[in-house]
């Protein structure tokens, strides 16, 4: 019985109000972004004046008209976002804003995780987020001076990888290898961290660690996953190295990151440069990181890049596989796809100044 | 989860754990902080939940209230239908 | 002195912010609602908040009416049981159609008194009447159970029922004296529709003085301001408290004089005229006690 504005979930591509959403949006200067799957809005007498767009486990283009701006609305879309959410089996949401904003959803159960000054801030809806997985973390942190890190997507694992933590073990007193964890690549997770494991296997002072929500994910770093997306935002690399160095870095005593040289894609090569910014040189929270890149493993007078092994492994060609992977890989590839797949992935990019 | 961010009100959302945990964050956590504590500790006691991580975003909820959303929270995790009334 | 029951106010169940607060408001009854003002996914924790807030002090102090779900729906019997072993004092009932709705939500009462050791006949009941065939069997609803404690009439679902819409109160004419007949003849109270446009003083004063004048105890209210404007509306004026008083004391000194009849101004009074003026006597007394 009350005038209380009522919410609906929309598609905004599949439906005739999606224009509504995209001025709403356009009045905060903001668009829809490609990777938003479903929206939360909130309807006044039939006009659409708040909304807030879920893509997966990430909360982004939220948005209140002027005139409802103030908690009470700010509150309810929060939690019909995460009603939502769980519906869709996400339950830990992250959510992206302009720093200004972060008071009012610090009032709506999200907390801050970093901003990047000036321009975003990311924040997730536990006060236990971060803080838990730097607890399980923990226990894997040794004691010595020179601890080093190395971040992977493995996708596959070549060569190129393994050599890159030969360097890196060489020099520090411990490494510690992080396989990306986001399902998003043509090999999926779990065969990626197996040929890694397999890889590295007998290898000591080595600790290989699944990757996480908070490490070169969706949520930490959106622009590495849009399909075809060479675009490099201010801020799209920051925020993933700010979390690393303010957190992730601290609970192991990382004091080094190592990457290989990236000759071949734009957006990894940004990533490295960036990486040098925010880890070792802005003033930023948590002790600077020495930022340390090695040219790539080559073969034959080439760069090894995992692209390059997933177009063959595309074609079915695993003798010419044969000089830019490890055994276990191979075995892991033939086993894994015995017949040729056409369908997958030959995407450029491939990340962390790896391969 | 149960409830809402709404003033004199809790959100209390629920996972999966091995041991029981219970975090709270409240916009009067300094003056209430261990009575919001103390009213879901003995809520689960009764209820005799030993598991699970709890976290409760408290709006300056009655005690009640923060029963009443504890409650129905755990009741929602453990899709339990029928209440047995003598535990609340 | 009978407890006024001139206001009763709506109080969505699932409102925690409202449930906590609303008894300052000091409406003569508050009714936790846990039927239409809930949502589907809302009506669990709904339920658990007013099983709490019913036994808070100031609710004890007050009168409490639950509004729970058909018995029919998933949700009936256990928004009974929350109810009454909160300690609500009547249960409403909607869409009564017959007696015996009433008396299939009776057994299930008493079967829940006797579980929860709360005393027998304690947990009084009230009708809601939503539809036509409410209002044909308002007579033998009303008097249906001793534990019967008021028939209420429900607009908008008996309108929709009637096929037409809410107007000026023609629409109603009908089902309210049908409702009020019925609960005078059982001698039980009768409580009117909500009145939904929070913004129209005006119309909601013309309405309130249309049913005080049928007759009605009181209506049932969804906002607080409408608490006042009511309570107001009710209040007997001086010149009819004035007039009740004399009548009265006339009475009081047949009695004492030990005359059969009682006069006034060489007029003759007869007994229901007497008990009307103290009706207006308690009701201006009861007023003023509990205004702010």
């Amino acid at each position: 019985m009350s005038n209380e504005p009522i919410f609906e979930t929309m598609i905004p591509r599949r439906n005739a109000r999606g224009a509504e959403v995209r001025s709403l949006l356009a009045a905060s200067g903001l668009e829809i972004e490609k990777d938003i799957q479903i929206f939360v809005v909130a309807c006044d007498a039939g006009r659409i004046v708040a909304c807030a767009g879920l893509a997966g486990e990430v909360v982004k283009c939220v948005t209140i008209a002027e005139p409802y701006r103030g908690s009470a609305l700010a509150c309810r879309l929060m939690c019909e976002v995460q009603m939502l959410a769980m519906k869709r089996r996400h339950s830990h949401l992250f959510l992206y804003t302009k720093p200004g904003n972060a008071v009012l959803f610090e009032g709506c159960g999200f907390h801050m995780l970093a901003e990047v000054k000036g321009h975003a801030c990311l924040m997730e809806n536990t006060p236990v987020g971060i803080r838990d997985y730097c607890d399980k973390l923990q226990p894997f942190r040794q004691t010595a001076q020179r601890i080093g890190s190395v971040v992977i997507n493995a996708n596959p694992f070549t060569l190129g990888h393994l050599h890159l933590v030969r360097e890196a073990r060489r020099a520090c007193d411990w490494l510690h290898v992080f396989v990306v964890s986001e399902n998003a690549s043509a090999i999926a997770y779990a065969e990626r961290l197996d040929m890694v494991r397999a890889g590295l296997a007998g290898m000591d002072r080595v600790t290989v660690h699944r990757g996480s929500r908070y490490l070169i994910s969706k949520a930490t770093f959106p622009g590495y996953f849009i399909k075809d997306s060479c675009v490099v935002e201010a801020c799209s690399t920051a925020m993933d190295l700010l979390i690393f160095r303010k957190y992730i870095a601290p609970a192991l005593g990382i004091t080094h990151r190592f990457v290989g040289s990236e000759p071949f894609c734009r957006l990894t090569a940004k990533y490295n440069e960036d990486m040098l910014d925010w880890l070792e040189t802005a003033a930023e929270e948590g002790a600077p990181i020495q930022v340390v890149e090695y040219p790539r493993f080559e073969v034959d007078g080439r760069a090894v890049s995992a692209s390059e092994v997933r177009r063959l492994l595309a074609r079915g060609d695993f003798a010419a596989m044969d000089s830019l992977v490890p055994v276990a890989t191979l075995s892991q590839l033939r086993a894994s796809y015995p017949r040729v797949r056409p369908a997958v992935d030959c995407r450029a990019t491939e990340l962390i100044g790896v391969m | 989860m149960c409830g809402t961010l709404e003033s004199n009100d809790l959100l209390v959302k629920v996972e999966p754990r091995n041991e029981l945990e219970v975090v709270i964050s409240s916009v009067v956590m300094r003056q209430f902080g261990v009575r919001i504590r103390q009213v879901v500790d003995e809520t689960l006691q009764r209820m005799e939940v030993t598991h699970g991580l709890f976290v409760i975003e408290d709006k300056g909820a009655l005690d009640c209230t923060i029963q009443a959303r504890v409650q129905t929270a755990v009741m929602r995790a453990s899709e339990c239908e029928e209440l047995d009334w003598s535990v609340l | 002195m009978k407890k006024p029951r001139r206001s009763m106010l709506f109080i969505p169940g699932s409102n925690a912010a409202m449930l906590s607060t609303a008894f300052v408001y000091r409406p003569d009854s508050i009714m936790f609602d846990l039927e239409d003002a809930v949502s589907l996914r809302a009506k669990d924790s709904a339920r658990m908040l007013v099983y709490h807030a019913l036994q808070l002090p100031m609710y004890r102090e007050m009168e409490t009416v639950v509004r729970i779900n058909p018995l029919d729906t998933p949700f009936g019997h256990k928004d009974l049981e929350a109810a009454v072993r909160g300690g609500a004092e009547i249960i409403r009932l909607p869409k009564t159609d017959c007696a015996e709705d009433v008396l299939r939500l009776e057994r299930e009462v008493e079967g829940i008194e006797k579980e929860c050791g709360r005393k027998a006949g304690s947990t009084r009941l009230m009708a809601a009447i939503e539809s036509a065939s409410g209002v044909v069997n308002a007579l033998s609803i009303a008097t249906s159970t001793p534990r019967m404690d008021s028939i209420a009439l429900a607009g908008f679902d008996y309108v929709v029922d009637m096929q037409t819409q809410r107007g000026d109160g023609m629409e109603l004419f009908y089902a309210r004296c049908a409702v009020l007949h019925a609960a005078r003849a059982a001698k039980i109270d009768a409580f009117d529709v909500v009145f939904s446009d929070v913004n129209d003083d005006e119309g909601f004063l013309k309405e309130v003085n249309l049913i005080k004048r049928l007759g009605f105890n009181g209506k049932s209210l969804i906002n607080p301001r409408q608490i006042e404007l009511l309570h107001q509306a009710y209040m007997p004026s001086e010149e009819e408290v004035a007039k009740a008083k004399r009548i009265v004391e006339a009475a009081l000194e047949a009695e004492r004089a030990g005359h059969g009849v009682v006069s006034l101004n060489g007029k003759m009074v007869d007994a229901p005229v007497v008990l009307s003026a103290r009706r207006i006597l308690d009701l201006a007394r009861s007023s003023r006690a509990s205004a702010y």
